[in-house]
Protein backbone atom coordinates (compact mmCIF):
# COMPACT_ATOMS: atom_id res chain seq x y z
CA UNK A 1 0.00 0.00 0.00
CA UNK A 2 2.03 3.17 -1.03
CA UNK A 3 0.38 5.24 2.06
CA UNK A 4 2.69 2.57 4.21
CA UNK A 5 5.83 2.81 1.74
CA UNK A 6 9.01 4.57 3.58
CA UNK A 7 11.91 5.81 1.75
CA UNK A 8 15.38 6.24 2.43
CA UNK A 9 17.31 9.28 1.59
CA UNK A 10 18.23 7.76 -1.64
CA UNK A 11 14.40 7.13 -2.86
CA UNK A 12 14.68 3.38 -2.18
CA UNK A 13 11.89 1.43 -0.49
CA UNK A 14 12.21 0.63 3.25
CA UNK A 15 10.51 -2.16 5.48
CA UNK A 16 10.28 -2.94 8.87
CA UNK A 17 10.89 -6.80 10.50
CA UNK A 18 11.40 -8.47 13.58
CA UNK A 19 13.78 -11.20 13.69
CA UNK A 20 13.46 -13.57 16.79
CA UNK A 21 15.99 -15.92 17.92
CA UNK A 22 15.22 -18.49 20.57
CA UNK A 23 17.36 -21.10 23.15
CA UNK A 24 21.16 -20.21 22.77
CA UNK A 25 21.51 -18.08 19.36
CA UNK A 26 18.43 -16.07 21.56
CA UNK A 27 21.49 -16.06 24.32
CA UNK A 28 24.39 -14.94 21.49
CA UNK A 29 22.42 -12.73 19.69
CA UNK A 30 19.16 -11.30 21.35
CA UNK A 31 15.58 -11.60 20.46
CA UNK A 32 12.70 -9.24 19.45
CA UNK A 33 14.81 -7.41 17.08
CA UNK A 34 13.33 -4.63 15.28
CA UNK A 35 15.36 -3.94 11.71
CA UNK A 36 15.09 -1.71 8.72
CA UNK A 37 15.89 -3.86 5.94
CA UNK A 38 15.99 -2.63 1.91
CA UNK A 39 12.96 -4.31 -0.79
CA UNK A 40 14.37 -7.06 -2.01
CA UNK A 41 16.80 -7.92 1.19
CA UNK A 42 16.84 -12.18 0.55
CA UNK A 43 16.12 -14.39 4.04
CA UNK A 44 19.58 -15.38 4.12
CA UNK A 45 21.09 -12.01 3.38
CA UNK A 46 18.85 -10.56 6.34
CA UNK A 47 20.07 -12.95 9.40
CA UNK A 48 23.51 -12.98 7.77
CA UNK A 49 24.11 -9.43 8.60
CA UNK A 50 22.16 -9.67 11.91
CA UNK A 51 24.41 -12.76 13.37
CA UNK A 52 27.42 -10.91 12.12
CA UNK A 53 27.07 -8.86 15.04
CA UNK A 54 28.45 -11.57 16.94
CA UNK A 55 30.82 -13.47 15.64
CA UNK A 56 29.85 -16.64 18.23
CA UNK A 57 26.26 -16.44 17.48
CA UNK A 58 27.19 -16.09 13.48
CA UNK A 59 29.26 -19.34 14.21
CA UNK A 60 26.53 -20.68 16.11
CA UNK A 61 24.17 -20.87 13.06
CA UNK A 62 26.51 -20.70 9.85
CA UNK A 63 29.25 -23.07 9.11
CA UNK A 64 32.63 -21.80 7.45
CA UNK A 65 31.23 -21.50 4.04
CA UNK A 66 28.39 -18.79 5.02
CA UNK A 67 25.54 -21.82 4.76
CA UNK A 68 23.18 -22.12 7.49
CA UNK A 69 23.43 -25.41 9.47
CA UNK A 70 21.10 -27.94 8.18
CA UNK A 71 19.68 -28.18 11.98
CA UNK A 72 19.04 -24.80 12.29
CA UNK A 73 15.16 -23.76 11.68
CA UNK A 74 13.93 -21.19 9.79
CA UNK A 75 10.52 -19.73 10.19
CA UNK A 76 8.60 -16.68 8.23
CA UNK A 77 5.62 -15.71 10.26
CA UNK A 78 4.71 -18.83 11.95
CA UNK A 79 5.86 -21.10 8.77
CA UNK A 80 8.82 -23.38 8.09
CA UNK A 81 11.13 -22.57 5.86
CA UNK A 82 13.39 -24.38 3.48
CA UNK A 83 17.36 -24.02 4.34
CA UNK A 84 17.20 -24.18 0.11
CA UNK A 85 14.83 -21.74 -0.11
CA UNK A 86 16.35 -18.89 1.89
CA UNK A 87 18.84 -17.43 -0.39
CA UNK A 88 15.77 -16.75 -2.63
CA UNK A 89 12.61 -15.88 0.01
CA UNK A 90 12.39 -12.33 -0.72
CA UNK A 91 11.49 -10.54 2.93
CA UNK A 92 8.87 -8.25 3.00
CA UNK A 93 7.59 -5.51 5.19
CA UNK A 94 6.14 -6.54 8.57
CA UNK A 95 7.70 -9.99 8.22
CA UNK A 96 8.19 -11.90 11.83
CA UNK A 97 11.81 -14.03 10.80
CA UNK A 98 12.45 -16.69 13.61
CA UNK A 99 15.93 -18.93 13.55
CA UNK A 100 16.00 -21.55 15.87
CA UNK A 101 17.77 -24.73 17.01
CA UNK A 102 16.42 -28.02 16.96
CA UNK A 103 13.38 -28.47 19.59
CA UNK A 104 13.68 -29.87 22.97
CA UNK A 105 10.40 -29.58 24.71
CA UNK A 106 8.53 -32.42 26.34
CA UNK B 1 -7.62 -27.11 27.24
CA UNK B 2 -4.09 -26.73 25.28
CA UNK B 3 -1.77 -24.16 26.95
CA UNK B 4 1.48 -22.84 27.01
CA UNK B 5 2.10 -21.67 31.04
CA UNK B 6 4.27 -20.64 33.49
CA UNK B 7 1.76 -21.66 36.40
CA UNK B 8 1.08 -25.51 37.40
CA UNK B 9 -2.02 -26.98 36.88
CA UNK B 10 -4.18 -29.24 39.00
CA UNK B 11 -4.38 -32.30 37.49
CA UNK B 12 -7.42 -34.39 39.54
CA UNK B 13 -9.13 -31.26 38.35
CA UNK B 14 -8.69 -32.06 34.14
CA UNK B 15 -9.54 -35.77 34.54
CA UNK B 16 -12.73 -34.86 35.92
CA UNK B 17 -13.13 -32.92 32.68
CA UNK B 18 -11.87 -35.40 30.58
CA UNK B 19 -14.53 -37.92 31.84
CA UNK B 20 -16.87 -37.16 29.33
CA UNK B 21 -19.85 -39.55 27.75
CA UNK B 22 -18.51 -42.68 26.41
CA UNK B 23 -15.09 -42.76 28.14
CA UNK B 24 -14.00 -45.75 29.30
CA UNK B 25 -10.24 -45.07 29.96
CA UNK B 26 -8.08 -41.47 30.79
CA UNK B 27 -4.50 -41.72 30.25
CA UNK B 28 -2.30 -39.17 32.23
CA UNK B 29 1.05 -38.55 30.92
CA UNK B 30 3.25 -36.15 33.36
CA UNK B 31 6.49 -35.03 32.42
CA UNK B 32 8.75 -34.05 35.59
CA UNK B 33 11.90 -32.44 36.30
CA UNK B 34 14.52 -35.07 36.75
CA UNK B 35 17.25 -34.88 39.05
CA UNK B 36 19.94 -34.94 36.63
CA UNK B 37 22.36 -33.25 39.09
CA UNK B 38 20.83 -30.01 37.74
CA UNK B 39 19.85 -27.09 40.70
CA UNK B 40 16.64 -25.83 38.05
CA UNK B 41 15.15 -26.48 34.73
CA UNK B 42 14.79 -23.02 32.73
CA UNK B 43 12.43 -23.34 29.40
CA UNK B 44 11.31 -21.34 27.02
CA UNK B 45 8.90 -21.26 23.61
CA UNK B 46 8.34 -19.69 20.66
CA UNK B 47 4.81 -19.29 22.32
CA UNK B 48 2.21 -18.51 19.66
CA UNK B 49 3.29 -21.23 16.98
CA UNK B 50 4.08 -23.70 20.08
CA UNK B 51 0.51 -23.12 20.55
CA UNK B 52 -0.46 -23.49 17.23
CA UNK B 53 1.36 -26.72 16.76
CA UNK B 54 -0.18 -28.31 19.75
CA UNK B 55 -3.84 -27.63 18.82
CA UNK B 56 -2.77 -29.02 15.26
CA UNK B 57 -1.92 -32.63 17.38
CA UNK B 58 -4.32 -32.77 19.56
CA UNK B 59 -6.57 -32.34 16.66
CA UNK B 60 -4.36 -35.11 14.87
CA UNK B 61 -4.60 -37.58 17.70
CA UNK B 62 -8.59 -36.52 18.11
CA UNK B 63 -8.87 -37.78 14.62
CA UNK B 64 -6.18 -40.48 14.18
CA UNK B 65 -7.17 -42.32 17.67
CA UNK B 66 -11.01 -41.23 18.19
CA UNK B 67 -10.21 -39.18 21.28
CA UNK B 68 -12.90 -37.78 23.33
CA UNK B 69 -10.77 -35.21 25.40
CA UNK B 70 -7.46 -33.69 24.91
CA UNK B 71 -5.59 -31.41 27.21
CA UNK B 72 -1.72 -30.30 26.80
CA UNK B 73 -0.13 -28.14 28.82
CA UNK B 74 3.49 -27.41 28.79
CA UNK B 75 4.59 -25.28 31.26
CA UNK B 76 8.04 -22.81 30.53
CA UNK B 77 10.06 -20.72 32.56
CA UNK B 78 12.22 -21.84 35.51
CA UNK B 79 11.33 -25.36 37.25
CA UNK B 80 12.61 -26.98 40.07
CA UNK B 81 13.48 -30.99 40.21
CA UNK B 82 9.84 -32.78 40.50
CA UNK B 83 7.98 -30.04 39.18
CA UNK B 84 5.45 -30.96 36.49
CA UNK B 85 7.08 -29.84 32.69
CA UNK B 86 4.13 -31.50 30.47
CA UNK B 87 0.60 -32.68 31.15
CA UNK B 88 -1.27 -34.42 28.68
CA UNK B 89 -4.66 -35.99 29.48
CA UNK B 90 -6.98 -37.93 27.36
CA UNK B 91 -9.49 -39.50 27.17
CA UNK B 92 -11.33 -42.37 25.17
CA UNK B 93 -13.99 -45.64 25.00
CA UNK B 94 -11.01 -48.40 25.53
CA UNK B 95 -7.47 -47.97 26.84
CA UNK B 96 -6.08 -49.01 23.33
CA UNK B 97 -7.22 -45.58 21.71
CA UNK B 98 -6.12 -43.71 25.09
CA UNK B 99 -2.87 -45.01 25.46
CA UNK B 100 -1.80 -44.39 21.48
CA UNK B 101 -3.07 -41.25 21.50
CA UNK B 102 -1.40 -40.06 24.32
CA UNK B 103 1.85 -41.59 23.15
CA UNK B 104 1.74 -39.99 19.51
CA UNK B 105 0.90 -36.57 21.25
CA UNK B 106 4.09 -36.62 23.08
CA UNK B 107 6.31 -38.11 20.38
CA UNK B 108 4.85 -35.38 17.91
CA UNK B 109 5.81 -32.77 20.92
CA UNK B 110 9.03 -33.80 20.83
CA UNK B 111 9.98 -33.87 16.91
CA UNK B 112 8.61 -30.20 16.21
CA UNK B 113 7.03 -28.37 19.04
CA UNK B 114 9.26 -25.19 19.24
CA UNK B 115 10.48 -25.45 23.07
CA UNK B 116 13.66 -25.46 24.55
CA UNK B 117 15.16 -26.59 28.13
CA UNK B 118 18.13 -25.23 29.85
CA UNK B 119 19.15 -27.10 32.39
CA UNK B 120 21.03 -25.26 35.36
CA UNK B 121 23.37 -26.55 37.43
CA UNK B 122 26.15 -24.91 40.17
CA UNK B 123 28.51 -24.41 37.28
CA UNK B 124 26.55 -23.12 35.17
CA UNK B 125 24.05 -24.23 32.39
CA UNK B 126 23.26 -26.04 28.88
CA UNK B 127 20.87 -26.56 26.81
CA UNK B 128 19.15 -29.91 25.90
CA UNK B 129 20.18 -31.32 22.16
CA UNK B 130 16.96 -31.23 20.02
CA UNK B 131 16.88 -34.19 17.50
CA UNK B 132 19.05 -32.82 14.59
CA UNK B 133 16.58 -34.95 11.91
CA UNK B 134 14.11 -32.80 12.00
CA UNK B 135 16.35 -29.66 11.18
CA UNK B 136 16.67 -28.58 7.80
CA UNK B 137 14.33 -26.50 7.65
CA UNK B 138 12.01 -28.30 6.13
CA UNK B 139 8.12 -27.81 6.38
CA UNK B 140 6.66 -30.90 8.36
Amino acid sequence: MWWHRKEDKSGEEEMTVKIRFFARFRELLGTDIMTDVAAGTMFTSLITSIAKKNPEGYAAIFDKNGAFYEFVILMRNGKRIDIADADRTVIVDGDEIAVFPPVAGG
Amino acid sequence: MIAIQTDDVDIGALIAVAKKQGTGAVVVFDGIVRDDEITEMELEAYEAVATQELEKIAGEATRQFGLLHVDIIHRIGRLSVGENILIIVVSAGHRPEAYAGSRYIIEEIKKGVPIWKKELTKHGGRWVPGEHGHGNGKPR
